[in-house]
């Protein structure tokens, strides 16, 4: 049926052949089990394994199979990526990247140790993160390829082989205070990369460029007027009352939308049959919601764009004029669920920073479920799903003169940049979530020549459900069902799980946390079945593949990111890094950082079972 | 144990008056009253922590014609703190330049009056007369504080939004999000001299003294009134005051008295600075 859909959409385009056929080999690779393609693990963006050979039973039995060391100490967020039996390993700034053999880890295959303008350090807000990878099979004439982000703004193109430099090119330039953190993204042969830097001002992108050559293919704007935002002719036709034309000027107070950010560091996904790509754009700038009248569009939307041209089929605006900093960029993932009037549908699930999961019918952007992640959420009543509009609670609003208490969720969002994953065989989907809930206590001080400063403190703490004494109780993990609503099964975790979670056919998941565990659950019940100590705390996701037999799952750990900034640059002051600091003041007496992978077995078989593996052999 | 005190205290007094009168003269030019004043130690060029800025100077001269000594309560924090931080929790008494009328506090009678000023270099023989000015217009970075009138303007006449960048590059790109971030106005002035911005506008006093000291010569004017015709104008001239506690009314009365007489040594302060003189609005 894929194949199919395949080869339709090609003809349709008029694409050259070999553009669909590296598309093609791209959805191949990303079938078997070996591979680690993409961030997601596919264009589903599912983070889901059909391996069962580590399942249930037997994952106690799971040991370390080897270990490596990226030499950065700061937060690793992402995962590796796994091709044809090498392993590529990307880290924070100063985004270094390591091709190891995985019959043979012992030297590394090549590496790339870019030379960066370190002002980029400066510009990042919250640590200096990277979020990963993106690879492309090649085309017999142009070698497959690596593709990585510099935090200073440029994105690059490797030889997967070799590590030697294809092309290089700016995409963001700090010099405007915009950096890069996103991990690229590959469809046919177009590499799409996002932008960041909304808090100064930065007005959101999305840029498609050609994997060979790095030409520029088309570039889409999240504010502006609409040939700037590509808005194709019947652009929301399915719900007109989402909002159509004229709105990217309109919903701002005169040239606000040139400053309005909106940026996008997020995660993507693709659907070969819709031919669009799906990812949501951040919060509007300034962030003082008083500063910037209007719905601010379109930032804060889930986005479907035709991956050709650019050309967004739907909008749909989560939070209309956020005054929380609830940046929609969070992970869409794809399935093929039957809704409640027993109509087969195809799906597109995200759960936002503003505490609701929303699953759209990602053909037309219809609405067809918006949930709280926690019965804790208070900014939003609910989401009236024929409007699409969310009913909000006036009390906790952030606006000027108004001391918010107790919002929920934090600026943070009761979900961040965590890659989550679903299992299709139990349509569950399984959540790392954010339990925090803050103060925002605006003022205003005046000073002479007539200016004022307009600010706010922000003060995070663990959300109801945790202990607010101590600190902890900031996290918690969750299995849940977009059709019913409900949810399987839940769990608290000392802090945020802020890196997502792995789903596997061996009815698990596995998910990493900031005090330094990689632990297993049952996929069912939500039962602790495994779990190890790492050398530092978690923020990234974890992933699995098969190597000559053997079932592996490999995790960064490397704390860090936003709620490790405190820990990472030794702030003390509990309102420092927006907040971050105060909440996850407890972090460091658990953890501290460090940066590497480690990679786990069943008993720890692996390529150094054999032990002349990696041995000096004189001649 | 009170009791007897109480009963021996008027011989002691008399003592203790007969020695005062002969002493207190003395005693007045060994140790004045001290006048408390909020300073922050990072507001250059109005107050620095050696006490060289401007209106550390005044504060040294109004507490002088007031018979006491200028007593300097230092803040690491920028000055838009003194009065929530430092004048209201009682841990000084008096903040030097704030606007007249500045509803936290009493203010004083207006000491001088400012206004804004556009830099730009000499060598570009620039004189701008009006807000829709070609030449402005076809600017393309001009450095300017946050949050001030300069800002206000520019958002007026719609520069602001395609300047925005350039502004935040003077901060290097820090977030203001929970953090008060001053543009350095010794780094507004430099960028004019260097040729990386066409021109600043800012708050006369405040560069002043960096205009004088440039090397490379600039020519500062008064900015043009707001003559849009659109909205409310735009005030570019302010009264700047001296400011005590509410309820604090004898010392407001002091340092009134004080302010008359400091007059022509304020005059000579301002004078040296830099900073063109306006006549009190009044």
């Amino acid at each position: 049926m894929r194949k199919v859909l395949l080869s339709a959409t090609a003809l349709a385009t008029a694409i050259a052949s070999t553009l669909a056929l590296a598309n093609d080999k791209l959805v191949q690779l990303s079938q078997s089990e070996e591979n680690w393609v993409m961030t997601g693990k596919n264009y589903n963006a599912n983070n889901y394994s059909k391996a069962t050979q580590i399942n249930e039973k037997n994952v106690k039995q799971l040991r370390p199979a080897w270990t490596f060391s990226t030499g950065v100490l700061n937060g690793h967020e992402g995962t590796p990526l796994v091709v044809n039996g090498t392993m590529y390993i990307h880290s924070p700034f100063p985004n270094l990247t390591f091709a190891l053999d995985l019959d043979n880890p012992t030297r590394i295959k090549w590496m790339d140790k870019p030379k960066q303008n370190a002002a980029a350090r400066a510009v990042a807000c919250c640590d200096v993160v990277n979020r990963g990878l993106a690879y492309w099979p090649g085309d017999g004439k142009v070698p497959p390829l690596i593709f990585k982000t510099q935090l200073d703004g440029h994105i690059v193109a490797l030889d997967a082989t070799t590590g030697a430099v294809h092309w290089k090119l700016e995409n963001s330039d700090i010099r405007v205070g915009s950096t890069l953190t996103i991990a690229p993204y590959v469809v046919k042969d177009y590499v799409i990369v996002g932008s960041s830097g909304a808090e100064l001002g930065v007005r959101g992108y999305l840029t498609a460029y050609d994997v060979k050559t790095g030409e520029q293919k088309w570039r889409a704007y999240a504010t502006g007027p609409d040939d700037e935002l590509r808005l194709a002719k019947d652009f929301n036709s399915a719900n007109p009352h989402y909002g159509q034309f004229g709105l990217g000027l309109k919903t701002w107070e005169g040239d606000a939308w040139k400053i309005g950010g909106g940026t996008n560091w997020g995660w993507y996904a693709f659907d070969p049959g819709t031919n669009l790509i799906y990812f949501g754009s951040g919060n509007p700038a300034p962030w003082n919601e008083t500063m910037r009248p209007g719905d601010n569009k379109w930032t804060m939307t889930i986005w479907g764009r035709n991956v050709d041209n650019g050309e967004a089929r739907f909008g749909y605006q989560k939070t209309p004029h956020d005054e929380w900093d609830y940046a929609g960029v969070n992970v869409m993932m794809l399935s093929e669920q039957t809704d409640k009037a027993g109509k087969k549908r195809k799906l597109l699930t995200h759960p936002d920073r503003n505490g609701i999961i929303y699953t759209l019918d990602r053909e037309n952007g219809d609405l067809v479920s918006a949930d709280k992640l926690d019965d804790t959420v208070n900014w939003v009543k609910s989401v009236d799903l024929k409007t699409g509009l969310p009913l909000r609670d006036p009390e906790f609003a952030t606006r000027m003169d108004h001391n918010g208490r107790d919002i929920c969720p934090s600026a943070m969002g009761y979900h961040n940049q965590g890659h989550d994953s679903y299992n299709p065989e139990k349509q569950t989907f399984f959540l790392g979530i954010n339990h925090i809930c803050m103060d925002w206590e605006p003022f205003m001080l005046p000073y002479r020549a007539g200016q004022f400063f307009v600010g706010a403190t922000l003060n995070m703490y663990p959300g109801p459900k945790g202990d607010r004494q101590n600190y902890e109780g900031l996290g918690q993990i969750k299995a849940y069902n977009a059709i019913t609503g409900e949810y399987k099964w839940d769990k608290m975790e000392r802090f945020a799980v802020w890196g997502g979670t792995l789903a596997t056919a061996g009815n698990l998941v596995f998910y990493g946390t900031l005090d330094g565990f990689i632990k297993a659950r049952h996929a069912d019940t939500g039962d602790l079945l495994w779990k190890f100590k790492l050398p530092s705390g978690v923020i990234g996701h974890p992933m699995t593949y098969t190597h000559k037999g053997t079932q592996y799952v490999a995790i960064f750990y490397g704390v860090g990111g936003w709620p490790g900034i405190g820990l990472v640059q030794d702030l003390e002051d509990p309102t420092a890094g927006l907040g971050a600091v105060g909440a996850f003041k407890k972090l460091a007496n658990y953890t501290q950082m460090g940066g590497g992978i480690m990679v786990f077995s069943l008993d720890g078989k692996g390529p150094y079972d054999d032990l002349s593996l990696g041995e000096y052999a004189s001649n | 144990m009170p009791f007897p005190l109480q009963t021996r205290l008027p011989r002691a007094f008399r003592i203790a008056g007969c020695l005062l009168l002969g002493l207190v003269p003395l005693q007045a030019a060994a140790a004045p009253a001290e006048l408390r004043i909020c300073a922050s130690e990072i507001e250059a060029p109005y107050s620095y922590k050696d006490g060289s800025g401007f209106e550390n100077r005044i504060a040294e001269v109004v507490a002088a014609q007031m018979g006491r000594k200028a007593t300097f309560v230092w803040s690491p924090r920028a000055a838009i703190y003194l009065v929530r931080d430092a004048l209201d929790k009682n841990e000084c008494d008096v903040v030097m330049g704030l606007d007249t009328g500045d509803e936290r506090v009493l203010t004083t009678r207006p000491y001088y009056r400012a206004g804004y000023v556009l830099v730009t270099r000499a060598d570009r023989e620039l004189e701008i007369g009006s807000w829709s000015d070609p030449r402005l217009a076809a600017m393309g970075s001009i450095a300017m504080g946050f949050a001030s009138s300069a800002e206000a303007m520019m958002k007026k006449i719609g520069k602001y939004e395609d300047n925005a960048n350039y502004v935040y590059s003077l901060v290097d790109f820090k977030s203001r999000r929970n953090q008060y971030l001053r543009v350095d106005p010794a780094r507004m002035v430099n960028e004019v001299a260097q040729g990386k911005a066409d021109a600043a506008i800012a708050f006369a006093p405040e560069v002043a003294r960096y205009v004088k000291a440039s090397t490379i010569p600039l020519h500062m004017q008064t900015v043009p009134a707001d003559d849009t015709g659109a909205g409310e104008p735009i005030p570019f001239q302010f009264d700047q005051s001296m400011a005590v506690r509410k309820g604090d009314q004898a010392l407001l009365d002091a340092l009134n008295d004080a302010l008359v007489k400091a007059a022509p040594q304020i005059r000579k302060v301002l004078g040296d600075e830099g900073i063109p003189f306006i006549p009190a609005a009044s």
